[in-house]
């Protein structure tokens, strides 16, 4: 007889990326959650990714990230390129920030852009898909078209407007973000709804928000270690794997204001507390924009 | 386990006598199960009794204070183990490590810039805490000289860490009236450094590897008659401390083992990642936390994150309502409303004040929910635009009748309109876009 005591974890397994022998073609694939216990406390698994990201329009880039990667703003490929192979990001964020624009009109970019990213990195994405409800439909579809057999992480579910990315995520196998306004009774809603469309536990991530360090970031910490706990407890439609993208961090007051000679210093050591923080709440995943932050990070999670 | 207070009542002599120092027992007995009061204070209780509410009543992690005066530090008397539960009280003491073999000069310019660090943050002003200076010099005399550079505790608090009896008694010599942390007794010294750490009444640092090792050192200290104790465990990683930390935490606050019920001390200089490690020990029960001298933006943000975590999670933090000017605004210039969660209030702000647009801010009181929950929840309505409008003066601020309202809100625009006579713009849904969206579509 097999041992039966032995517990399932508490926060379910996602697998993000495909390899080829899973109909993709990732150099790598990843399996996140699986923890059965509070984070780093020794109870293996804590698998933690790190997700730089890469904005296909850079203007709504902080003007920080700009000035550091240069010319690279202009060509996501080659931004997702440099992401992977200099700055070591585990996973590429592809925002497409372009959606951003009022009268945004260009979907027939979306594809070309979608397909010169993944043949630029060999790594997983994470992408953010429409920023407004009257795109979604079109924009969604086109992303998750793109990266069909791909296993994307596509963003952003949000409570009232859900339906076209579970859409296009069902449609070409992806797995969703499901992003909530710091409230864990508004995450669990929204993962509610999600099954009802038909998106299974094992392909959604929860974004419960992350406020910038200084500027909120105590209410997503504690959001953060109230969903593993409720994961620990049983809470079924609170076990995923949580992701953590501290977006404002670099575009606060301390970082703005720093002198020209300070500005990577403090812009990457906002964005290395709000993130190393968040891992320790229980995040799987965490996105930065700095590049410096990524290797920072990865160096801080091996002591 | 922690007792109710009407449990702790009944077995007080209800006699509501006041020589507690309390009006009435049962205020009394509130006291004691918020761990505010001792149980001695009463003088009709009987020893066994005592006993029992003592064990229970008293703080998991005991109060331990370094240094004296403005900028001594007290570590301890938490009550849980998560902040969404209870308001974590005392936040650590951040000690920059200083050694006795470094010069003179460096040494000075240390301690001068701990003394003077400050970092302005909303109303707060945010500080190193004191100075850790470690006997490297294997030399008791310059131990003693480099404490005394280090202000000898008068100004600043001290740990004084060293291996060495001699050296702890020369230092001592120097700061023992100003309560240094001395760090720390061992298997092997235990003896000698308690009985140094009573003869002077300051805080011991006890360090084993083990939380075993650690109880089995706190019960002798203890017995030896040192109570203010912390507890090392010596962690091989960061990973490491975290676990070992919760830990120690978890069976304080059970009160599985009370000889756990200390703060944890915690030295990031053996990890070369400081800033991890200070993150870790500020978010994982550390009441001291010895870093190596800080780089200017990891002192912003790590001081910035000990703030975060140990303000009250349960109250929003909130802005006064009202209107705020952006950008020295004129009479034309747009009025954009919101909430006065304080998250949503600074997000909006910096993404203002990076685009320059002048503008007026208008904050109306939603009890600090976030425009999402405040729509949702009815406490963001028209009428309570309608009395900001009215109360904060805005029409005779500006000459136009126009009122950017949250893209969140666009459910309300209709009745915003109806109640107060102003023409309602739906504005964007993130902070981010709206100084794309006021350059292209505002126009008084």
């Amino acid at each position: 007889m097999t041992d039966s005591s032995e517990p399932g974890p508490a926060v379910r397994e996602v697998r993000l990326g495909a390899t080829r022998a899973e109909g993709g073609t990732r150099e790598v694939s990843y399996v996140i959650g699986g923890d059965r216990g509070l984070p780093f406390t020794g109870n293996r698994p804590d698998r933690l990714l790190v997700a730089l990201e890469v904005c296909d329009d850079p203007q709504f880039s902080p003007p920080v990230v700009r000035d550091y990667v240069g010319d690279l703003a202009n060509n996501p490929d080659e931004w997702a390129r440099a992401a992977e192979r200099t700055y070591g990001a585990d996973i590429i964020r592809l925002n497409f920030t372009s959606t951003k624009q009022r009268g945004f009109d260009a979907f027939s970019e979306i594809a070309p852009t979608m397909e010169r990213v993944l043949a630029a990195t060999a790594r997983p994405l994470i992408v953010e898909g429409s920023s407004e409800p009257e795109l979604d439909s079109e924009v969604f579809r086109r992303c998750g078209e793109a990266g069909e057999g791909e296993r994307l992480l596509l963003g952003t579910a949000e409570a009232d407007r859900y339906r076209s990315v579970a859409a296009a995520a069902l449609a070409y196998d992806h797995a969703v973000i499901a992003q909530s306004p710091i409230d864990i009774n508004l995450a669990k809603q929204l993962n509610i709804l999600l099954r009802e469309t038909g998106i299974p536990g094992d392909r959604i991530v929860i974004d419960p928000y992350t406020g910038a360090l200084g500027y909120g970031f105590e209410y997503s910490y504690s959001v953060m270690e109230r969903i593993r706990l409720a994961a620990l407890a049983g809470d079924a439609d609170l076990a995923m794997p949580v992701i953590s993208a501290p977006a404002d961090t670099l575009t606060v007051r301390e970082v703005r204001e720093a002198t020209p000679a300070e500005q990577d210093a403090i812009a990457v050591a906002w964005e290395f507390y709000t993130a190393y923080a968040s891992f320790v709440a229980g995040a799987s995943i965490v996105c930065v924009r700095h590049p410096l932050t990524v290797k920072r990070l990865h160096e801080a999670l091996e002591v | 386990m922690a007792m109710k207070a009407l449990d702790i009542y009944k077995l007080l002599p209800k006699t509501n006598c006041k020589r507690c120092g309390y009006p009435t027992c049962l205020a009394f007995a509130m006291k004691l199960a918020a761990g505010k009061a001792e149980v001695e204070a009463c003088p009709d209780l009987d020893p066994g009794t005592k006993a029992l509410l003592g064990g229970a009543t008293r703080p998991p992690v005991r109060l331990v204070g370094v240094g004296v005066g403005e900028r001594s530090v007290a570590a301890g008397e938490e009550f849980v183990l998560f902040r969404h539960e209870k308001t974590f009280s005392h936040p650590p003491g951040i000690m920059v490590q200083v050694s006795d073999t470094w010069p003179e000069e460096r040494v000075r310019s240390i301690v001068e810039t701990v003394r003077e660090t400050v970092v302005h943050r909303v109303g707060m002003d945010l500080v190193l805490t004191g100075v850790a200076v470690r006997n490297e010099s294997r030399s008791p005399g310059r131990f003693a000289e480099a404490v005394a550079l280090a202000g000898g505790g008068s100004t600043l608090p001290l740990v004084l860490i060293a291996g060495d009896l001699a050296a702890h008694e020369a230092a001592l010599a120097v700061a023992g009236h100003y309560r240094p942390l001395v760090h720390a007794a061992t298997e092997e010294n235990r003896e000698d450094l308690a009985r140094l750490a009573k003869r002077y009444g300051c805080p011991l640092a006890v360090r084993a590897a083990s939380p075993a090792g650690l109880a089995a050192l706190t019960a002798e200290c203890a017995a030896a008659g040192v109570v203010d104790l912390m507890l090392d465990p010596a962690p091989r990683s960061l990973q490491d401390y975290i676990a070992m930390a919760t830990g120690i935490r978890k069976a304080a606050i059970g009160r599985t083992e009370p000889a756990l019920g200390y703060p944890i001390y915690f030295d990031t200089t053996p990890f070369r990642e400081t800033d991890a490690a200070l993150a870790a020990g500020i978010l994982k029960y550390a009441g001291v936390i010895v870093v190596p001298p800080l780089p200017p933006a990891t002192v912003a943000a790590g001081l910035t994150l000990r703030q975060n975590i140990y303000t009250d999670p349960q109250k929003p933090i909130q802005v006064t309502p009202g209107l705020y000017p952006v950008n020295e605004p004129g009479r034309d210039a747009p009025v954009l409303l919101t909430v006065n969660f304080s998250l949503t209030y600074f997000t909006l702000l910096g993404y203002l004040e990076a685009s320059r647009i002048p503008c007026y801010l208008l904050i109306v009181d939603t009890e600090g929910l976030s425009v999402l929950t405040a729509v949702a929840g009815g406490k963001l309505t028209e009428t309570l635009v309608a009395d900001s409008l009215r109360n904060f003066g805005v029409g005779e601020t500006v000459d136009h009748r126009l009122l950017v309202i949250p893209g969140y809100a666009a459910p309300l625009s209709g009745k915003i309109e109806d109640a107060t006579g102003w023409k309602v713009m739906v504005g964007p849904r993130d902070a981010a876009e709206l100084a794309g969206y006021l350059e292209k579509e505002w126009r008084a």
